[in-house]
């Protein structure tokens, strides 16, 4: 068959429509990534944005909601961070659902479900990530939440360094950290968008005192800081009583130092240039992981994947995995379980800054209900 | 907008023009059709769209 066709003005207008119709399409679909997930927060929330503590923010793209809730005794306060990678669910799905099911008894509760918020709007490149989750609730109705990047929008940041340096240490990491938050703490006030996101963070710990904070993440099965509390030195005796309460309940959890010379992470800078005490929690998800197969909604909420099984036989894995796989409840159970002993925890150490928060699911039910169980119908 | 975009956006622009002007230069219908793919994302990236 002979498919050499002459091109004449007339196929040019008809390929150019064509080519006009499908962006016209494709970006009406990326432009509502861009628009925030419908959010119902339990009673007694406040939203702020980020930029009431750090003026450099505002009306910028990097502004990001802050969701505040005060108990009507004084004490202490807690910080809930998720959504710094927004490839990482577990991470800005415990944060929501603290967000819909808290009732602060004392003290105070801050709740980012979306903090690099850029990160919401696009998938990272080459990666076939599916750009939603939808989560079916006991009503009937559906609540959808993005599927984002490690990074920073690229319409937001660009260009990027080849080598990105870490202003307050002089450490060179790979250009693309550069749009990283989890590696531009402590952040600049007249930095990269990703700095001046993580300088209102820092205000935001500073400004309001914040005494427990927690940095939600995953990562893949074979990462080795994985169903990992990774705790800064001031913040060391809590992480290890509360890991031990975590094991006490079978759930088995790593307890890693923070490195002092891997600068620009949360559980590093939160430590040394605020008075609050950090933790990062890391999840398994094997829909970040370079052994997985195909990439969809899936694998990111049911985690089961069968090259996953068999590197767990093979031993390549740093956690158990079967042919349950890692699904998103038992993942959001560990981190809100854990956030949960952290804040009982807290009165043992810093008694007149103690925090009561309740409301919160324990594992056991977040892992037989699942989390849709634990969001607002009414978004 | 920093002063790095809108140059990037004005070299996107005119990579943008001279793409549609080649399509409607070009007197092979694949290769017209290989131009208006390329307009594609070089629009989502005008429009800071993608």
């Amino acid at each position: 068959m002979d498919l050499n066709f002459k091109g004449n003005k007339y196929t040019a207008s008809a390929l150019i429509a064509v080519a006009l119709l499908v962006s016209l399409l494709t970006g009406k679909m990326f432009s509502g990534n861009k628009e925030l997930d419908a959010l119902a927060p339990a009673p007694g929330f406040e939203m702020r944005m980020l930029s009431d503590y750090f003026e450099g923010l505002k009306g910028d793209v990097m502004d990001t909601p802050v969701y505040v809730q005060n108990g009507d005794e004084d004490g202490g306060s807690v910080m809930v961070l998720g959504g710094t990678h927004p490839n990482e669910p577990s991470g800005y799905m415990s944060a929501v659902l603290i967000l819909e099911n808290a009732k602060t008894v004392q003290g105070r509760l801050f709740v980012l479900p979306f903090a690099n918020i850029s990160g919401f709007s696009n998938t990272l490149a080459q990666e076939a990530s599916p750009n939603k989750i939808h989560f079916t609730l006991h009503d009937g109705s559906t609540r959808v939440f993005r599927y984002g990047s490690r990074d920073t929008d690229p319409t937001v940041m660009w260009p990027i360094p080849d080598i990105y340096v870490h202003k307050a240490s002089g450490q060179e990491l790979a250009g693309n950290e550069s749009k990283n938050l989890n590696r531009a703490y402590p952040g600049d006030p007249n930095g990269t968008p990703t700095e001046r996101l993580a300088y209102g963070i820092m205000e935001l710990l500073r400004k309001e005192n914040i005494t427990l904070a927690f940095d939600l993440h995953e990562a893949s099965p074979e990462y080795p800081v994985i169903e990992a509390i990774v705790a800064h030195e001031k913040s060391m005796e809590l992480a290890a009583v509360t890991a031990m309460d975590l094991m006490a309940k079978g759930i088995e959890v790593r307890l890693e130092p923070s490195p002092k010379n891997l600068r620009g992470l949360s559980h590093r800078e939160w430590g040394d240039y605020t008075d609050t005490l950090p933790i990062l929690m890391e999840t398994a998800n094997p829909s970040q992981g370079r052994l997985r197969g195909r990439t969809d909604e899936d694998l990111v909420i049911r985690g089961k994947d069968k090259a996953y099984v068999k590197a767990a036989g093979l031993g390549r894995l740093f956690v158990p995995y079967d042919e349950n796989g890692k699904p998103l409840e038992q993942r959001v159970a560990r981190h809100v379980e854990a956030i949960k002993l952290f804040t009982d925890n807290l009165a043992m150490f810093e008694p007149e800054r103690s925090v009561v928060i309740d409301g919160l699911p324990d594992y056991d039910e977040i892992s037989s209900n699942g989390v849709a169980y634990y969001l607002s119908p009414n978004h | 907008m920093g002063f790095m975009t809108i140059i990037y956006r004005l070299i996107l622009a005119l990579v943008l023009f001279l793409t549609v002007r080649s399509c409607f230069r070009e007197k092979d219908f694949w290769r017209q059709a290989t131009a208006a793919l390329v307009i594609i994302p070089l629009l989502l990236r005008l429009l800071l769209i993608k």
